[in-house]
């Protein structure tokens, strides 16, 4: 059942280590620009979908985050929610707002992600349950056991994960607000040294301010605005809640099952894939959703990178803004916001020349959840 | 350097005879009586047919290496003195997998696939089980 709704507005705020900004305040920043973007009016609001940013921790005791900042946008909304998937919440927002679309719950929905580490207290590396009795602490723990199992059993080498990090580098570039900008040469990379080996501090996504939002209507109501959108072709979820007990974890992602899913619904398959846009809080999540979509064979990431099809110009041109790991920690809302930009055509200097479909992922908490969305220019 | 506690595990229900078997010198896995489906962590259920009917079983101990990350960087005070430290994922010859550390070897020589056996190292009030190499180390 392929959904019409349409994303018809995109907005965001700087990206930086520190913008001196509440949460609050770059989260109203973000919507006031997307609701703009689309040509709507705050009014015309009646659907707001929220992620707290993952340094807010529990907002004020038990409120909820939708709460809060819907009290202070002024809206009433007719469907409200907040979505805790972490890195897959974004794509799971987008998600859910076109499900709310469809089913006429409301007809303008905000979605929107933000957050200012730098405002916070607390740490991301926190420890892992019983896992930090051991040191297991931080994401980057999980994701080096997840790369060193991809070396042992398919020989990926140090060079294709570093060329990850090279390509998304030099796409942001190219990106006026991308938060890491400088050229970062192959050798470079591999001199710089270990955080949990085998990751480099390279292969980590940065950490910032900032905030994004997409605005999402129906086919009915994008045709009287003067942007027509762009369509929610397909998408689809799936996760792994068992963890370590899976003989799959660390090996394999729920992309697996999640891309079928929305390249199903959109009625195309991965090789009508245009772009992507793939949640890269590490480097080696890019390699494994690779092989997990389909866009190589299990195993051969490592050899399909080095191929330079992740750059412009390539097969599958990723990231083309930066992503996690160099425009900015968006929170997976800037790589949606990107895939709308790129099928647009607005680009400029990083344009894919004739996107006409684009794959956005979102990966979160614990290596635990997936979310996928096709979108399609038509 | 020994100042600082490691962070404790904090036993609850479901897991509290998973560590008192690691301060008896024993290392506990689950096992479903109806279906004989085994696995680590604890659960109220069998994960694989959902029966009430659990019970933990003392594991050999013995196990391989699935994968494994060096820390480079102490992230808690317990662990500045250790860095470089091997944290590891050991698939137990009964089948459950666990986060432990590998032990008694040089990061630099530990291998996904290398047989390991458990060990037991006091921290405070709790013991964690740890795995060496088989036949290396000391």
């Amino acid at each position: 059942m392929p959904t019409s709704a349409r994303i018809v507005g995109v907005g965001h705020t700087s990206l930086a280590p520190r913008l001196n900004r509440s949460a609050w305040a770059l989260q109203a920043e973000a919507v006031r620009a997307a609701v703009a973007d689309a040509g709507l009016r705050p009014q015309d609001v009646d659907g707001l979908i929220t992620e707290p940013g993952y340094s807010q921790g529990v907002i004020e005791g038990i409120t909820p985050h939708f709460l809060r900042l819907g009290a202070m946008l002024g809206l009433n909304p007719r469907y409200t929610s907040s979505e805790v998937l972490g890195g897959a919440s974004c794509v799971a927002m987008v998600q859910r707002a076109a499900m709310a679309v469809a089913a006429g719950l409301c007809n303008v929905c905000v979605c929107v992600f933000g957050d200012a580490p730098s405002m916070a207290r607390g740490t991301w590396s926190y420890g892992r349950g019983d896992g930090s009795a051991f040191g297991l602490f931080g994401a980057a723990g999980l994701h080096a056991l997840a790369a060193r199992r991809h070396m042992a059993v398919y020989g990926t080498r140090p060079e294709h994960l570093g060329e990850v990090a090279v390509t998304f580098r030099q796409h942001a570039g190219l990106t006026p607000h991308a938060q890491q900008r400088a050229p970062l040469p192959l050798g470079e990379y591999l001199e710089s040294p270990y955080l949990v080996e085998p990751l480099r501090v390279l292969d980590c996504c940065l950490i910032s301010d900032g905030a994004g939002a997409v605005v999402v209507t129906s086919a009915e109501r994008a045709r009287d605005l003067s942007r027509g959108g762009i369509r929610i072709a397909g998408f689809g979820q799936a996760h792994n809640l068992t963890g370590l007990a899976g003989a799959d974890y660390l090996t394999t992602l729920p992309a697996r099952e999640s891309g079928p899913i929305a390249f199903g619904m959109a009625g195309i398959t991965h090789d009508d894939v245009d772009i992507a846009q793939l949640y890269d809080c590490f480097t080696i999540v890019v390699l494994m959703q690779l092989e997990d979509y389909g866009f190589c064979a299990k195993g051969a990431a490592g050899a399909f990178v080095a191929d330079g099809h992740l750059r412009l110009g390539g097969r599958l041109p990723t990231n083309t803004a930066g992503g996690l790991l160099s425009e900015g920690f968006g929170g997976g809302m800037f790589h949606v916001i990107e895939a709308v930009r790129q099928l647009r055509g607005e680009c400029g200097a990083r344009q894919v020349e004739e996107a006409e479909v684009a794959l956005v992922s979102g990966h979160g908490l614990g290596m635990n959840t997936h979310a996928t969305v096709i979108l399609c220019r038509d | 350097m020994a100042d600082t506690p490691r962070p404790a595990p904090v036993p609850d229900a479901v897991t509290a005879p998973f560590w008192e078997g690691c301060a008896q010198g024993e290392l506990r896995v689950q096992e479903c009586r109806a279906c004989r489906f085994r696995w680590l962590p604890g659960s109220v259920v069998c994960p694989h047919c959902w029966s009430d009917a659990v019970t933990w079983v003392a594991s050999a101990g013995e196990g391989t290496v699935v994968t494994f990350a060096v820390y480079h960087r102490s992230y808690h005070p317990a662990f500045q003195p250790l860095v470089p430290y091997v944290v590891a994922v050991v698939e137990l010859a009964e089948g459950p997998r666990l986060v432990s550390n590998v032990v008694g070897v040089a990061p630099e020589r530990v291998r996904v696939g290398m047989p390991v056996r458990v060990e037991f190292q006091s921290a405070g009030d709790i013991a964690l089980p740890v795995f060496r190499p088989v036949g290396e180390g000391d």
